[in-house]
C-alpha cells in the first residue's frame, strides 16, 4: 500500500504507543498518601497500544477489528484527540468528527428536544443549523411523536436512532464510529447503511470500529486487526477477517471466561 | 496548549472556535440550571428562596435581636454580603466537582475542557443574577435612588468573577486527583464565612483585624460593593485602614494571581483528565 501522494491521506498514524499505569491500589484520597508516604504506589503497566502505524486515504472506509481489550477504543480516542499518545503522532487532514460514541452529552432527565440541542451543539452545529435541521433529525429518527418526552423514557433503540440522526447532520470529512449499529432494529440498520452509501458517494472517510464482521466486509475498503495493542494485519477486509477468525479459532480451546 | 488536537472543533479560525465555545458554554450552563430544579414544584423559586431564607434568619438574629448594627441600612448591608458570598460558595462548590461529573463526556468527545468549569461557574452566575433581582427589589423598596457611581459595581463584579473562576479551576483540577478536596473545601467555605465580613459590621473588630480582613479579596470586594450601594461612611473599606498604596493593591494582586494560577494548573493537567476523571 504505497502512499505516493501524501495530500490524499486523510489519517496518518506513526508509531503510536500508549501505556496506562494501573495502580495496584488506587489512592484517591490524601489520607492514603499521608498514611503511607514512604510506600510507593506500585503500578502495573498496561500497554494498550504498541507502535501502531497506518494510514487511511481520503474517501476510504477503514475498519478496525480485534478482540476485547485489543486496543481498539484507545486507538479511536487517540485519533479523536481525547487521549494523548505517549509516543508517535497522528495527523488528520480535513474536519474530523470529535466524538467516538453517539449521543455524547445526552441527559436522561431532559426531553429529546433539549438533548438534540445539547448534543448537536457539542458536535459543532450552530443555533441556525439546528433549527434548519431539527425536522430532518426527528424525521430520520422516526421520533416525531416523542420529541417532548424525557430521554429516560426512551428505549435503547430510540436512543440510538436519535443519536445517529444528529451525528449524520454534522459536516465532517473524517468520521470516527465505535460500535454504532449494535442497537436498532433491522429497518433502522438498513437506513444507517443507506447513509453509509451516501457517505461513500461523497467520498467521506470513515473509521469504523466494529465487532460486526459482516458490516466490515460489506462497507470497508480496508481493515486493521489490532491484537494486544499491536497491528496484527492490515489489508482487505477479507484478509483481515480471516486472520481474526483463524486466531480466534486457535485461541478458543484454551480461552477462559 | 495541547500538542495534537486534530479535531474539527479545534482547527478552524479563532472566530469560529470562540463562537463554538460560547455556544457550548451556553447550552451546558443552561441545561445544568434547568436540571437543578427539574421535578421540583417551585423550580427556579428555590434559587431565590434559599439565600433569602438565610438572610431572614440572620437579620432577625443579628439585626433585630442582638443588634449588631448601628447604621440604618443594616438589612441591605447584610443582604449584599449574603448574595455575594452565596455566589462564591455555590460557584466554587459546584465547579469543583464539574470535571469529574462530566467524566463520561470528556472520555467521548474532544473539545476544549476549559468549557466545563467555565459553564459550571456560569450556571452559578445565573442563580446569582436571580438573586440580584431580589437586591434590586429591596433597593427600590427602601427608596434608595441609584447613583452614577453604581457603575463601579461592574468592574467589581468582574473582579469577583475572576476570583471565583480562579479558585474553581484550582479546586476542579485538584479534585480529579484528591477527592478529599471536597471535604476540605466544605469546611473552608464555612470558615471563610466568618473571616469575611458577611454578617457583622467591620467596626466590631479591632483595627488590626480590619486590616487583615480587608486584604482578603472577598472582604475587600464585599465591603467595596456595600460602600458603593449604601454610600455610607459607616462601611469600612480598604483605603480607610491601609494608607500605603502597595497594601491597597494586595487584594487585586491576589485575585489576578489566583486566576492565572488556576488557569495554568488546569491547562497543565487537562491532557490527563480523560484518563483520570
Amino acid at each position: 500500500m504505497s502512499t505516493e501522494d501524501p495530500p490524499e491521506l486523510a489519517v496518518k498514524a506513526v508509531g503510536v504507543s500508549k501505556t496506562f499505569l494501573i495502580p495496584h491500589e488506587t489512592r484517591n484520597t490524601l489520607r492514603e498518601h499521608f498514611l503511607h508516604p514512604l510506600q510507593r504506589t506500585t503500578y502495573e503497566l498496561n500497554p494498550a497500544l504498541v507502535d501502531v502505524s497506518f494510514s487511511i486515504e481520503r474517501g476510504e472506509f477503514f475498519g478496525i477489528i480485534g478482540p476485547n481489550g485489543g486496543g481498539k477504543s484507545t486507538l479511536l480516542k487517540i485519533l479523536a484527540g481525547i487521549y494523548r499518545p505517549d509516543s508517535g503522532f497522528v495527523r488528520v487532514s480535513g474536519a474530523l468528527s470529535p466524538f467516538i460514541e453517539l449521543g455524547v452529552g445526552f441527559n436522561p432527565e431532559l426531553s429529546a428536544r433539549d438533548n438534540i440541542r445539547i448534543n448537536g451543539t457539542l458536535l459543532g452545529l450552530s443555533q441556525r443549523d439546528l433549527e434548519a435541521r431539527f425536522h430532518d433529525i426527528v424525521a430520520f429518527a422516526e421520533l416525531e411523536r416523542f420529541v417532548d418526552q424525557k430521554l429516560k423514557n426512551y428505549s435503547s433503540g430510540m436512543h440510538v436512532r436519535l443519536a445517529y440522526s444528529i451525528a449524520i447532520q454534522v459536516p465532517f470529512d473524517v468520521l470516527l464510529l465505535d460500535e454504532v449499529l449494535a442497537v436498532g432494529d433491522q429497518s433502522f440498520q438498513e437506513k444507517c447503511f443507506g447513509t453509509f452509501d451516501r457517505m461513500q458517494g461523497e467520498s467521506k472517510t470513515v473509521v469504523l470500529v466494529s465487532h460486526d464482521l459482516g458490516t466490515v466486509a460489506r462497507y470497508c475498503d480496508r481493515a486493521l486487526l489490532l491484537r494486544n495493542g499491536a497491528v496484527h494485519t492490515i489489508g482487505t477486509p477479507q484478509e483481515v477477517i480471516d486472520a481474526y477468525l483463524e486466531q480466534e479459532d486457535a485461541l478458543s480451546p484454551v480461552r477462559r471466561d | 496548549m495541547s500538542a495534537v488536537r486534530p479535531s474539527a472543533l479545534a482547527r478552524p479560525d479563532t472566530h469560529r472556535r470562540i463562537a463554538y465555545q460560547v455556544r457550548v458554554v451556553r447550552v451546558l450552563a443552561g441545561s445544568a440550571f434547568k436540571l437543578k430544579y427539574a421535578d421540583s414544584a417551585l423550580g427556579y423559586v428555590w434559587s431565590l428562596a434559599k439565600p433569602l431564607a438565610l438572610f431572614s434568619i440572620l437579620y432577625v438574629v443579628f439585626g433585630l435581636l442582638i443588634r449588631f448594627s448601628t447604621f440604618e441600612n443594616f438589612a441591605l448591608y447584610l443582604l449584599l454580603g449574603i448574595v455575594l458570598y452565596t455566589f462564591f460558595a455555590d460557584a466554587t462548590a459546584t465547579t469543583m466537582t464539574s470535571v469529574v461529573e462530566r467524566g463520561s463526556l470528556i472520555r467521548k468527545l474532544a473539545f476544549p475542557l476549559l468549557i466545563i468549569p467555565v459553564s459550571a461557574t456560569v450556571t452559578a452566575a445565573i442563580t446569582f443574577a436571580v438573586n440580584v433581582v431580589a437586591v434590586v427589589a429591596f433597593v427600590a423598596w427602601n427608596r434608595i435612588v441609584p447613583r452614577a457611581d453604581w457603575l463601579l459595581l461592574f468592574p467589581l463584579l468582574a473582579e469577583f468573577y475572576l476570583f471565583v473562576l480562579g479558585i474553581s479551576l484550582i479546586l476542579a483540577t485538584l479534585y480529579v486527583r484528591f477527592r478529599d478536596v471536597g471535604q476540605i473545601w466544605e469546611l473552608a467555605v464555612q470558615l471563610l464565612f466568618y473571616i469575611t465580613p458577611v454578617l457583622y459590621p467591620l467596626q466590631l473588630m479591632p483595627e488590626w483585624g480590619q486590616r487583615i480582613v480587608l486584604l482578603n479579596p472577598l472582604g475587600q470586594m464585599i465591603q467595596d460593593a456595600r460602600a458603593v450601594v449604601l454610600y455610607s461612611s459607616d462601611v469600612i473599606t480598604i483605603p480607610t485602614v491601609w494608607t500605603s498604596p502597595v497594601m491597597r493593591l494586595v487584594p487585586f494582586a491576589v485575585v489576578v494571581l489566583t486566576f492565572f494560577a488556576g488557569l495554568i494548573l488546569f491547562k497543565r493537567n487537562q491532557p490527563w483528565f480523560a484518563e483520570r476523571a
